[in-house]
């Protein structure tokens, strides 16, 4: 399996050759296209011989453990990345680069692989038009790479490497159509809200660093174990553990679009449609849940006070995201919403030790969501609309992407035997064995919304009447909707992977797991209730939308406030922008003051015109004149003789 | 015999005269003939320090005249170095008013 290494660097090595493909092909897409697709099917090829490479591996194996902290087969290849300082003096560092194979790593691999071959393959159909199409795949390849790089890092540096690398690319694919104002400031957004958070994330990597003398993960894991184990005498202490927990957590949020950094998900929609479908489904954003769900071992250290925080955290943003998605007007703001909803619920499930089923609704989610995106962009470039207002009944024109998208909403919201509610199950049952009975009742909630604003969604694009100006609307091409259908298969059936199955791969609870792995076991009780909250969900919204039995404008005042505070996005935008207008601005402007002030005219240019001052009064003694040179020399001399005199005497 | 302190005080006496032509004078010919007249008087005081101290141990034979003789073809290079600055500062300025001449600063 030390293979995989290429996996990330085939996709690295297709980004220029995608560039120079594409200054070439005016109009035919499937050249500077073909270099990034040819890298990302490797990829996924290679995918696969490393999963079944991973399953048949006997455990003493060389580079593979089953280390105490994860309790899971871990297969580890490194190389040295470079040295520093001089061994001599005993102050050297050398850094590795490696591979860290475990099922987590191994299903992130196939989750984005398969994605972004997918997306790809789209993305022939949907940017056919695009002069820049090379540039396009470019920087998708290299997002890929990006991406896999990051979840086979077997260090943190490495992994911080990438996890920049991912941030640049989606900078470069949400701001794709720079010439739109709006999608500039949507870039710049998205860079600079994750970045916050990726300053924290340094930090935690530095002061873990500082506590083990390495970046290697293993390491800090095992000191994690350790520290907890021993109560602190040995290994890492509880202040360090949760300190580090909680600042790598930052940079989680930050990439995860979690409260209160969620506001730069829904403004990134500006880019193309398929890039939202890759960010949403397999990269960047599920980077955030990847990075607890790897750095588990810290963040349960200590009784795992930290995930506290993580559940917190979750429950809060997968609420607040459900709430807005309810009432937004726009097609994939509602996506995007719904994505921060559940990257909630993923954290919710992590902070209440719900690792299988955090990572297994992250898969699931993965698929759902980039069937849901690709299947609006069929929507958004047939009729070229966003606003859902304007759409209605287009199943009758676009009978094939309806299906699909209902196949996804259905999914997310969780209706019984899709992928989306095996998944959402585990996470209600992590949350009834884990937290405090609240946080399952809020989950509750949040499995509800999320199923009503699916169904809302659903109703008024697709169903209802057809508006005149739509009549002409035609189903999107076979390189656009063929793709779809492999997602809707996994949509539908990857949840059926979780269920005790014979052979190597038994069941997904005993390949990806924390601790110990448990077979599948229905809990009937949660089961029911949330299937019969699904339903509810799209029943209620179909009375609403589609019959009309109640009305939607009794539903909105009967919310009153709340529904005009969601629909304005809780004011966090207008939040943000009085903090930067009133609070930073008036910071930096104390700083430049000071800068200008005292540094520069102070501290810079202040002994240069000392100097120069001190110059001006000296030359005066430098008349020119010969007679005040002779003065000068002859009193010169007098005074030395004199010297000498005295001091003879 | 004539005492060696009145060598002594015309040597001190020219010397002053020769310093203060130095400092005085705005011609330069007459600066550079009063460095002459300065450097005479030095000669004057070596000559005679030398007629007296011979043999006092103190002296070496003939020390005094041999720095006196180095002095005067040291002094006729100089004058005829200073005198042909001179010469090109004329040209150049048509004076030789050092008053006029300041460009010996910064």
């Amino acid at each position: 399996m030390e293979f995989a290494w290429l996996i990330p660097v085939i996709s690295f090595a297709a980004a220029p050759l995608a560039w120079l493909a594409g200054q070439r092909v005016r109009g035919r897409p499937f050249l500077a296209g073909a270099p990034a697709i040819i890298a990302i099917t490797v990829g996924f090829v290679l995918f696969w011989v490393a999963l079944f490479g991973f399953l048949n591996v006997a455990p003493d194996t060389s580079g593979c453990r089953v280390p105490e902290e994860t309790g899971s087969l871990t297969c580890e290849y490194q190389r040295t990345w470079f040295q520093a300082g001089l061994p001599q003096l005993g102050n050297s560092v050398t850094l590795d680069w490696g591979v860290l194979i475990d099922p987590l790593s191994l299903v992130m691999v196939g989750l984005v692989t398969f994605v972004a071959l997918i997306v790809q393959v789209y993305s022939l159909g949907y940017m056919r038009d695009e002069p820049r199409i090379g540039w396009y795949y470019a920087v998708h390849a290299f997002f890929a790479g990006a991406m896999l790089t990051l979840v086979l890092a077997d260090n943190f540096l490495l992994l911080y490497v990438a996890w920049e690398l991912v941030g640049i690319s989606s900078y470069l694919l949400i701001g794709f159509w720079h010439e739109r104002p709006a999608a500039r400031e949507a870039a710049k957004k998205a860079f600079i809200v994750t970045r916050i958070g990726d300053v924290g994330m340094l930090v935690g990597i530095l002061l873990l660093w500082r506590e083990t003398g390495s970046f290697s993960m293993s390491e800090a894991f095992a000191q994690a174990r350790l520290g907890s184990i021993t109560g602190g005498a040995e290994g890492m202490g509880e202040g360090v553990a949760l300190a580090a927990a909680l600042l790598l957590f930052l940079g989680a949020m930050g990439k995860s679009a979690q409260f209160p950094f969620h506001v730069w998900l829904p403004d990134a929609m500006e880019g193309p449609t398929p890039v939202s479908a890759l960010i949403h489904a397999a990269t960047m954003v599920v980077a955030g849940v990847y990075l607890v769900a790897r750095a588990f071992p810290i963040f349960e250290a200590y009784d795992g006070d930290a995930l506290l925080v993580v559940a917190a955290v979750g429950l809060a943003t997968s609420l607040l995201a459900a709430t807005i998605a309810l009432v937004s007007v726009d097609l994939k703001r509602i996506l995007a919403y719904s994505t921060v909803s559940h990257l909630g619920l993923m954290m919710l499930s992590l902070g209440a030790f719900g690792y299988t089923a955090a990572v297994f609704h992250l898969l699931a989610h993965g698929f759902a969501k980039a069937l849901l995106f690709l299947s609006a962009g069929n929507v958004l470039h047939q009729t070229e609309l966003q606003d859902v207002r304007q759409m209605g009944g287009l199943a009758k024109v676009m009978p094939l992407t309806a299906l699909l998208f209902s196949v996804g909403a259905l999914s997310l919201g969780g209706v019984p035997v899709l992928a989306g509610f095996w998944s959402k199950d585990e996470i209600l049952a992590a949350l009834a064995a884990g937290r405090h009975p609240i946080f399952l009742a809020l989950g509750l909630v949040a499995a509800l919304l999320s199923a009503l604003y699916m169904a809302r969604a659903l109703f008024v694009t697709f169903f209802g009447d057809l508006k005149r100006e739509n009549r002409r609307v035609h189903e999107a091409p076979w390189v656009m909707t063929g793709p779809i259908l492999l997602l809707a298969v996994l949509a539908v059936g990857f949840g059926f992977v979780s269920f005790n199955w014979p052979g190597e791969f038994k069941g997904f609870g005993t390949f990806v797991f924390f601790g110990h792995g448990e077979g599948f076991h229905f809990n009937w009780g949660l089961g029911i209730a949330s299937a019969l909250l699904a339903i509810l969900g799209f029943a209620f919204a179909w009375l609403v939308y589609l019959k009309g039995v109640v009305s939607a404008e009794r539903v909105r005042n009967s919310f009153g406030v709340l529904f005009t505070a969601a629909e304005n996005k809780f004011y966090f935008d207008e939040a943000y922008q009085w903090v930067i207008d009133r609070v930073v601005l008036t910071v930096s402007g104390f700083l430049a003051l000071f800068d200008r002030a005292v540094v520069n005219d102070l501290g810079v240019n202040g002994p240069a015109n000392s100097v120069r001052r001190l110059g001006v009064m000296l030359r005066l003694h430098v008349t020119g004149h010969l007679y005040s040179y002779a003065l000068a020399m002859t009193l010169g001399t007098i005074g030395v003789a004199l010297f000498w005199w005295l001091r003879s005497t | 015999m004539v005492p060696l302190v009145y060598f002594q005080l015309v040597s001190a006496g020219l010397f002053a005269i020769g310093l203060y032509g130095v400092l005085a004078r705005r011609s330069a010919v007459l600066i550079v003939m009063s460095i002459e007249l300065m450097l005479n008087a030095v000669n004057i005081n070596l000559i005679a320090a030398a007629a007296y101290l011979e043999g006092t141990g103190n002296f070496r034979a003939f020390d005094g005249q041999i720095i006196a003789i180095f002095v005067i073809t040291i002094a006729a290079a100089e004058v005829g170095l200073g005198l042909a600055i001179i010469l090109r500062m004329y040209r150049n300025r048509s004076t030789v008013n050092v008053d006029e001449i300041d460009l010996m600063k910064w």
